[in-house]
């Protein structure tokens, strides 16, 4: 990045390579949206390339531009007033090693997760993304969020607790 | 230890993120309180449920789209007046691919115009006067009409690479033109694109010295939905040095609805206006 920043534009193309797909998954997880997505990313290296003299040499790069992601988010909910629900089958749901009795409950029970997940307020459910299947620090993801780490461990369990409640509840097994 | 900080460690206990020390304390506590076991054991159904819910690869069009939306981006930055050294052979020959637009009937319209300019400028060298004739003035217009055109095709197309390539286009024009300016500010204004009304914005600048255009960006600003397009504006209307907007960015800088990066950046403008008056 610092290459970049310097005016190296060309470099570009190795962070390109390197975090599209963690983006692309963010935005996915998020927006449930497969061609807004990938819009998204492109907006993303689109501001990095503008705003590239706003990266501070020696910061990490990912919560930057994790940063500049969520802001680019922001926008795109702020236009489209709304969020998108998960299409059906936008996930490939259970592991192909599993037995076939296994394996349909697996995707019984994914399928539930999913709906609880869609459920979700879209701030909790960032965090869940972000913790779960980006797998960054607390500390990036409080960078992301301009937020203290211990906010985010609050809000990490409690985005947890109540996507547990949602699935639970779907199974029949606790109160809606 | 309290039952409510161990439940907030549980999800690092699930990604094995904690360290030893804290790892063993949630453990000891664990043992003792069968609420927090209780816990951990749904939420570790959950955490490891989403495992489960793999996501489809990006499409692979998508790196084709970046390495498109970075040349254009290049292109545009070779326009900029700032001049730097000379790019390598290689990336110039690809910006001259990005400019060249894909409808055929622009191809044949600008390859015919520049076969008649070769012809043209070949009997201009061979003996006619040092002043421009008649014949290479109609040709320069006429070439410069095309680029017009092109801009204008380009800023109208449904893809958003293509209307960003018809930004950069636009910056090639020399003469100002009321069409284009027109259609720049519409971008600006209401392409749904966010990063074509930033290029726009960058674009418009050349067009910035008339009142009623500035007038325009200054009333944009207030009703960009996007914090970036509007400190864009405002950075534009500091650089030509727009005292008139001071109004309306104290306005702006006011307004507790207005994202604060934005009034920040509103504040620091009206100072710099204030400064070179």
């Amino acid at each position: 990045m610092q290459a970049v920043r310097s005016g190296e534009v060309g470099k570009l193309e190795l962070l390109f390579d390197r975090h599209h797909r963690g983006l692309f998954h963010y935005f996915l997880h998020v927006t449930s949206n497969s061609a807004v997505s990938e819009d998204l990313v492109q907006e993303v290296f689109f501001r990095i390339l503008k705003y590239r003299h706003t990266y501070q040499t020696g910061t990490a790069v990912r919560p930057w531009m994790y940063q500049i992601g969520r802001n680019a988010l922001i926008d795109h909910v702020g236009r489209n007033k709304g969020e998108v629900a998960l299409p059906e089958g936008a996930a490939e749901i259970g592991s192909p090693e599993a037995p076939p009795d296994r394996q349909a409950q697996n995707n019984q029970e994914a399928a539930l997760l999913k709906r609880a997940l869609r459920a979700m307020p879209r701030e909790k459910r960032e965090v869940i993304v972000m913790s779960r299947f980006l797998e960054l620090k607390y500390e990036e993801i409080a960078t992301v969020l301009n937020c203290e780490v211990g906010t985010v461990k609050v809000r990490v369990h409690r985005a947890l607790r109540e996507l547990g409640d949602r699935f639970f509840a779907l199974r029949g097994e606790r109160a809606s | 230890m309290m039952c409510e900080r161990v439940r907030e460690q549980l999800p690092e206990c699930l990604a094995g993120k904690l360290d030893k020390a804290e790892r063993e304390r949630v453990i000891g506590h664990l043992e003792s309180c069968s609420a927090c076991r209780n816990e951990l054991a749904e939420l570790g159904i959950v955490w490891r449920g989403l495992e489960s819910m793999a996501v489809p690869e990006p499409n692979r069009a998508m790196r084709t789209r970046f390495i498109e939306m970075m040349e254009a981006y290049q292109a545009g930055m070779e326009q900029a007046p700032p001049k730097r050294a000379e790019p390598p052979a290689e990336t110039s020959r690809r910006r001259w691919l990005a400019w060249w637009p894909s409808q055929p009937a622009w191809q044949i319209a600008i390859a015919s115009a520049l076969l008649i300019a070769g012809v043209v400028a070949g009997r201009y060298e061979a003996g006619a006067p040092k002043e421009m004739s008649p014949e290479m003035a109609q040709l320069k217009g006429q070439v410069e009409g095309l680029r017009q055109l092109v801009a204008l095709s380009l800023l109208q197309a449904q893809s958003p690479s293509d209307r960003l390539r018809g930004v950069s286009f636009s910056s090639q024009i020399a003469r100002p033109d009321a069409d284009v300016e027109q259609s720049l500010l519409r971008a600006v204004n209401h392409d749904p694109n966010v990063n074509v009304r930033l290029s726009a914005v960058d674009a418009i600048e050349k067009y910035a010295g008339d009142p009623a255009v500035r007038r325009v960006l200054v009333d944009s600003v207030a009703v960009q939905d996007s914090p970036l397009v509007q400190c864009a504006l405002i950075d534009l209307l500091v650089e030509v040095n727009d005292r008139d907007s001071a109004p309306a960015l104290r306005k702006l800088a006011q307004d507790g609805q207005v994202d604060e990066v934005v009034r920040q950046r509103a504040t620091l403008a009206m100072h710099k206006l204030e400064v070179t008056k």
